[in-house]
């Protein structure tokens, strides 16, 4: 085995492409009330993975929007009356407990206490995160073969329940052991063809990643004890921890895209496909953060310039009715549509300009290691995809793509 | 390769092996197939009207082929795969292919749409009209009537609480003797009726023109409702439909049935642009029509006190033609009351056949109660 042969990826998607592509399915889908959404997350999907390549072979992507329609369809009515019930139920005795609240705090927390069927859905959210990974690697060919994923779902959920109250009991010091154990339940149940992927390495190693969240923690804890000790005026203490906040946010937004980016460089340099493939991903911080800030700007801008020109077609029907001109219920759909065509173009810009951008980034900073090995993986059984992500569609975890 | 050079190149994937082969490719001497050939392998013959390319993808200057077959795959399609990308062999089988692109959709694709579509809408109709209000009804019928009462008394200290929060002040009016007006006017009403529940009338100093039940017994008249009344018996239609509402259970059980049904709706319409709104839209409708057979049921009650009790109901008539201005804005089916000109109507119906009535409080007695607040 030679680690020594590499083949670096690439990815070739265009902005006007794209654009036109998400423009369009996203106005079909507003004309269809939304049936055509699933539609149009295939074709764009279709679209992505044939940009992504690997020494002049690009992915594919062979899901069906039908397919996702009729495993939408199965899960709002499973959805439906498990919510259905488990809301019912859960209420019914939850009245058995409430008693006459006395103090403010104990209205608030009754009237709390009967959201917490929320809850309910964490273990149908995780079930629908792995299915959602499950249909997309058997959905996705390289080389004319399949990816794939074993039928494990449950399994996850329980893991993640418990990994996240682990990670929630120790104030996130755990996070690297949730974030390495689930990632190795998944990629030890993926495949390619009939290989199957291994994670290797350790959760310590993790912890290096955490550097942003150590940093926001040190600065918290030092800004507390500066504002208590220095012998600041109370209105300066006040102005000082009005920065706060913001300063935090910064911070600890940083130490998120930190963790995320060096966590999967870590991962994905102890994967392999059984021992014969190697991998090694060298996404960067600073460009991640960049896409997203110079991104939301762009988008921004061409969007306000967008309402801006609504607006002044709308104050100007409404100074033409002043004048004595009908107003007219024309004017208000015409708005009305062109209010939603707006947000349809909001949804295609955010995509061209924050998540392709994103996603080129990942592939290109993507090495595969020997990929001669690939040459002898043989092709896997066909999947049926079960809900074909209908429970992610359903309960809104599907991202953009 | 349909030129003089003869053969193209092209990449091919048998779809069995990751591995890429070098492949030669031509049209066939008949004109009918496209020829595959590689090294080492046997000649492949992909018929020009079984041939597809794949759709939507970014470069157009390659085509990726493949071959229309009856697999259990999510597409008809065969596993293998030819990546053309002489630009010669791309346009001329884009200009004389125009099949390449079809969509091939299996038999009785339709048929199985309709199908489930027809059935995912069943269910969910199922469930939110008749599983879950026949569920939500069946545990209101069994709640321990001392848990009814405590949720109730919980729900009125999150009322007082949430309102109170504007005003600032206490808003349950005091002034005695207005107090036992409203007492007299709720004993004239129940007389020795065992309703299985203790009425526990308050009047809150609000602009408001309405009345509420929460579970258990609880019962809100607003004053904006009492200054709006232009006598008592106006305000005792209202107290004696408020009381069929605690009677019928209904304050508790359309709380179970919009507990049950909340969020479904908003489940459907998931991330469509302005699906909140519709979804919100949609919930308020569900909820109306739950509620509007619950409201012509306690107007009947409210008649059966009435008549009993020897109330006139005709004076209710008139309040309701006064606040069908306000409340008939709104068709029925958005409304979670009845249209008010049916209830003036449905009131003057029963004021016809009533015979002996008495005012239902003494002048000063209406005073007392138009005061309740003043303090």
């Amino acid at each position: 085995m030679s680690f020594n042969d590499r083949l670096t990826a690439s990815y070739s998607g265009g902005r006007g492409p794209l654009f036109g592509l998400a423009f369009r399915t996203a106005l079909l889908t507003l004309l269809t009330l939304g049936i055509y959404r699933f539609w149009a997350k295939t074709r764009i999907r279709k679209y992505i993975w044939s940009s992504i390549r690997l020494g002049g072979d690009t992915l594919e992507y062979t899901g069906t929007g039908l397919e996702k329609f009729l495993g939408f369809l199965v899960a709002v009515v499973v959805l439906a009356v498990y919510l259905g019930l488990v809301q019912l139920v859960l209420f019914y005795f939850g009245l058995h407990f409430v008693v006459e609240p006395q103090t403010e705090a104990e209205i608030l927390m009754q009237m709390s206490v009967f959201y917490l069927s929320f809850f309910a859905l964490v273990p149908l959210m995780l079930f629908a995160r792995y299915r959602a990974r499950r249909y997309m690697l058997a959905r996705t060919r390289f080389r004319g073969i399949r990816f794939g994923m074993d039928k494990a779902a449950w399994g996850y959920v329980w893991r993640a329940i418990g990994h996240g109250i682990l990670t929630f009991l120790s104030l996130g010091l755990l996070l690297p052991r949730q974030t390495f154990w689930l990632e190795k339940y998944k990629t030890d149940r993926s495949h390619y063809g009939d290989t199957r992927f291994v994670q290797g390495g350790k959760w310590t190693a993790l912890y290096p990643a955490m550097r942003g969240y150590f940093l926001g923690f040190a600065l918290l804890v030092a800004s507390i004890v500066y504002i208590a000790m220095s012998r600041l005026g109370s209105a300066d203490r006040i102005a000082v921890a009005q920065f706060l906040p913001l300063g935090l946010l910064a911070v600890f937004g940083f130490g998120f895209v930190y963790y995320r980016v060096h966590s999967f460089r870590y991962l994905t340099a102890q994967k392999t496909l059984a021992g014969a493939v190697g991998f090694l991903a060298l996404p960067r911080t600073g460009r991640v953060l960049g896409i997203y800030i110079v991104g939301a700007l762009v988008v921004g801008l061409i969007v306000s310039f967008i309402f801006g020109v609504i607006g002044g077609v709308f104050a100007v029907s409404v100074a033409a009715a002043e004048n004595g001109a009908t107003p007219g219920a024309g004017s208000i759909v015409i708005i009305a549509a062109l209010y939603l065509v707006a947000l349809a173009m909001l949804g295609a810009l955010a995509l061209v300009f924050i998540i392709q951008p994103v996603i080129a980034h990942f592939t290109e900073t993507m090495t595969v290691l020997n990929p001669a090995a690939l040459d002898a993986v043989r092709q896997r059984a066909h999947d049926a995809g079960a809900d074909a992500e209908g429970f992610a569609d359903a309960l809104d975890l599907g991202a953009a793509v | 390769m349909t030129g003089p050079e003869g053969p193209v190149e092209a990449a091919f994937f048998d779809g069995m092996t990751a591995r890429r082969w070098a492949a030669r490719i031509a049209p066939a001497p008949d004109g009918l197939s496209l020829v595959i050939l590689r090294e080492g392998a046997a000649p492949l013959s992909w018929r020009f009207d079984r041939l597809r390319a794949l759709a939507d993808e970014s470069d157009a200057t390659r085509l990726t082929l493949t071959v229309l077959a009856e697999t259990e795959d999510e597409a008809p399609r065969d596993p293998a795969r030819l990546v053309v990308t002489d630009p010669a062999a791309v346009a001329w089988l884009l200009r004389t292919r125009p099949g390449l692109m079809r969509r091939d959709l299996r038999a009785g694709t339709f048929r199985k749409v309709a199908l489930w579509l027809g059935g995912a809408v069943a269910a969910v109709v199922m469930m939110l009209y008749v599983i879950l209000p026949g569920l939500a009804d069946y545990l209101a019928e069994h709640l321990p009537r001392e848990t009814e009462v405590a949720f109730g008394r919980s729900v009125m200290r999150q009322v007082e609480w949430i309102v109170s929060d504007e005003s600032g002040a206490d808003l349950a009016c005091t002034d005695a003797e207005g107090l036992a007006a409203l007492d007299a006017m709720k004993a004239r009403l129940v007389g020795e009726r065992d309703l299985g529940y203790e009425i526990e009338l308050r009047v809150f100093d609000h602009e408001m023109v309405n009345a509420f039940a929460a579970p258990g017994g609880q019962v809100v008249i607003f004053r904006g409702l009492i200054d709006e009344a232009e006598s008592a018996e106006e305000v005792a239609a209202v107290l004696g439909h408020e009381i069929g509402h605690v009677v019928a259970r209904d304050p508790i059980r359309l709380t179970l049935r919009a507990v049950g049904s909340a969020g479904i709706l908003s489940l459907i319409l998931g991330d469509v642009t302005g699906g909140t709104v519709i979804a919100a839209a949609g919930e308020h409708v569900l909820q109306t029509s739950y509620t509007r057979e619950a409201e012509t049921a306690a107007d009947a009650f409210a008649y059966r006190l009435l008549n009993e009790a020897g109330i006139s109901s005709e004076p209710m008539a008139g309040f309701f033609d006064r606040i069908a201005k306000m409340t008939d804005l709104l068709p029925e089916y958005l409304s979670s009351h009845p249209l008010s000109a049916g209830r003036a109507e449905a009131a003057r119906v029963n004021a016809a056949a009533q015979t002996a009535t008495a005012p239902v409080l003494n002048a000063a007695e209406w005073q007392a109660l138009r005061g309740i607040c003043k303090d």
